[in-house]
């Protein structure tokens, strides 16, 4: 309940409070958008405006889904592909905030390892699989190796940019109040860089399934990318869309979960 | 931050036994690489602020005030000179635009050096809960930043600034930003904190105004490379009424005297 305010008429707080309550309307609305396309994709192919072979509606996949959701097949690709990015983007998200918030302090570290980072970055990440392949073999290594290269870059790249934004008065302010490195790091940088972290965990998860995607098509015998990639061998053209879907399902839950805990743990920006 | 610490007391240069800040000689420059100039910020800047005194430093923009200020912050290095705070707990600083950190509620913020020195969270509510008190914050405790005024945010500083009650306060146009009348009440405030806590104060202001509302004395800064040329002391009794004291002549009196000190201070 809102506190009590006499000097306000019903009206006026019912005013008050519509823009909240609009917000709070959009992101229910938000979540079930994108489903607007897929009544619109369902009505093409019943009409047969689209070729039913490439593009079967929507209910046949969910057909589909049904019969390997019934006999668990889908799960366990589903958990093997969850696992690989769960690990693997840990393994990047984790040195890429802390080597970022590090640089972002530090001028001499930025001047002397920057050029590194600079170079490696544009090495696009599916171009170096095999190479990766050979490396670790086709286990679950080399797709948490992968994925932790491709994470590390964006987390990098955006907490840097992130402390580098930091106003020069929020480290005075620190300092005059006695903070030690290490408090400055964890209370001013940390936080001032939030807001830019939660924006590449975002982009680090899209990219994430982009990754594991390609990375089980190539070499892997478990996972939604390589259920993909075997449904194409067979022309299951049904069971290909169910991947496609659940992969992409996958990749829009965890960015709206990364969206929770950023409203949870960045109250002070505006969504 | 050490450097204050370090130029405390002990060396008997200080010919005034009650001086709480000594500056002699400070000269200050800034070397810019890319055009290979130096600027002379500050040049043979000399004052003295006795302990419970409240001094205003009054300049033209890029006079080096700041500058000065900071130096005894201990947040910018002086090239020459010698800087001397007699106190043992370095300056507490108030900032020109808002320095309070967005992330922390109003409440956390105040609380902010406390928790550095790790203080329990016991001690630090209750020291916070008097500094909300004292500059009427009471009721924004739990609110964030964005949520308030600029004069509100100013309070937040102000209070951060009192939170561990250290020696020497140094505000750095602190109401610079605020409309007219906010001003004027955290002027009236302020006067009033300053009385009840005794502390050195060295306030920096553009407005000649501010400078004769608040100080004991009012430094005089010439423009870049900026120096003090006059030292006058204002005569209002305390505790002062910031409206009634308006009605004096002798304010209108000093004004134009500032006034004329500023016009006659020789452009560099």
């Amino acid at each position: 309940m809102t506190n009590a305010h006499p000097s306000l008429s019903p009206e006026d707080i019912e005013r008050l409070k519509a823009p909240a309550r609009r917000a709070s309307i959009y992101r229910i609305f938000s979540y079930f958008s994108p489903l607007l396309l897929l009544l619109l994709w369902e009505l093409s192919a019943q009409a047969a405006l689209i070729d039913r072979r490439f593009f079967p509606p929507p209910s046949a996949i969910a057909g589909t889904a049904w019969d390997m959701i019934v006999s668990l097949e889908l799960f366990d690709h589903i958990g093997a592909t969850l696992r690989r990015v769960g690990v693997g983007y840990a393994m990047g998200a984790i040195p890429g905030v802390l080597l970022g918030l590090l640089l972002g302090l530090s001028a001499p570290l930025r001047r002397v390892l920057g050029p590194i980072f600079a170079a490696l970055y544009p090495v696009p990440k599916i171009a170096i699989l095999p190479l990766i392949l050979l490396i670790f073999g086709v286990g679950d290594a080399s797709k948490f190796v992968v994925i932790a290269i491709g994470v590390f870059f964006l987390m990098f790249y955006n907490t840097l940019g992130g402390v580098m934004q930091i106003p020069q008065i929020y480290l005075d302010v620190a300092r005059n109040a006695g903070a030690t490195r290490f408090q400055t790091f964890r209370r001013i940088a940390l936080p001032s860089a939030l807001p830019s972290i939660f924006t590449g965990l975002k982009l680090a998860a899209g990219s994430s399934f982009i990754i594991i995607a390609a990375a089980e098509f190539l070499g892997a015998r478990s996972g939604v990318g390589f259920f993909i990639w075997a449904s194409w061998q067979t022309f299951a053209v049904s069971r290909m869309f169910v991947g496609i879907v659940v992969i992409s399902a996958m990749g829009y839950l965890t960015i709206l979960a990364i969206e929770a805990l950023e409203r949870r743990f960045v109250p002070w920006s505006k969504h | 931050m050490n450097m204050a610490v370090s130029q405390t007391g002990r060396n008997p240069v200080a010919a005034n036994a009650a001086a709480a800040i000594e500056v002699r000689h400070l000269v200050k420059a800034f070397y810019d690489a890319s055009g290979d100039r130096i600027t002379l910020a500050a040049t043979d800047v000399n004052f003295t602020v006795k302990r419970g005194e409240f001094v205003c430093i009054v300049g033209p923009s890029g006079c080096g005030k700041t500058t000065v200020l900071r130096i005894l912050a201990g947040l910018e290095q002086k090239l020459s000179g010698e800087v001397r705070i007699d106190s043992t707990t370095p300056p507490a600083m108030v900032f020109q635009e808002a320095s309070v950190l967005p992330w922390l509620t109003v409440a956390q913020n105040v609380a902010f050096p406390l928790s550095l020195r790790g203080v329990s969270a016991e001690k630090q509510r209750g020291r916070v809960n008097e500094l909300l008190e004292l500059t009427g914050l009471t009721e924004f405790a739990s609110a964030y930043p964005h949520q308030l005024s600029g004069g509100m945010k100013q309070r937040v500083s102000v209070a951060r600034s009192l939170v561990d009650d250290r020696d020497v306060l140094l505000m750095d146009e602190p109401f610079g930003a605020l409309d007219e009348q906010t001003r004027l009440t955290l002027q009236q405030e302020l006067l009033g904190i300053w009385e009840r806590t005794g502390k050195t104060v060295v306030f920096i202001t553009h407005s000649v105004d501010e400078a004769l509302t608040l100080a004991d004395r009012v430094l005089v800064m010439s423009p870049r490379p900026g120096t003090i040329v006059a030292d006058l002391a204002v005569p209002f009794e305390r505790p002062r009424d910031v409206v009634e004291m308006r009605r004096d002549k002798r304010f209108w009196d000093l004004t134009y005297e500032v006034w004329r000190l500023l016009a006659a201070s020789p452009e560099h």
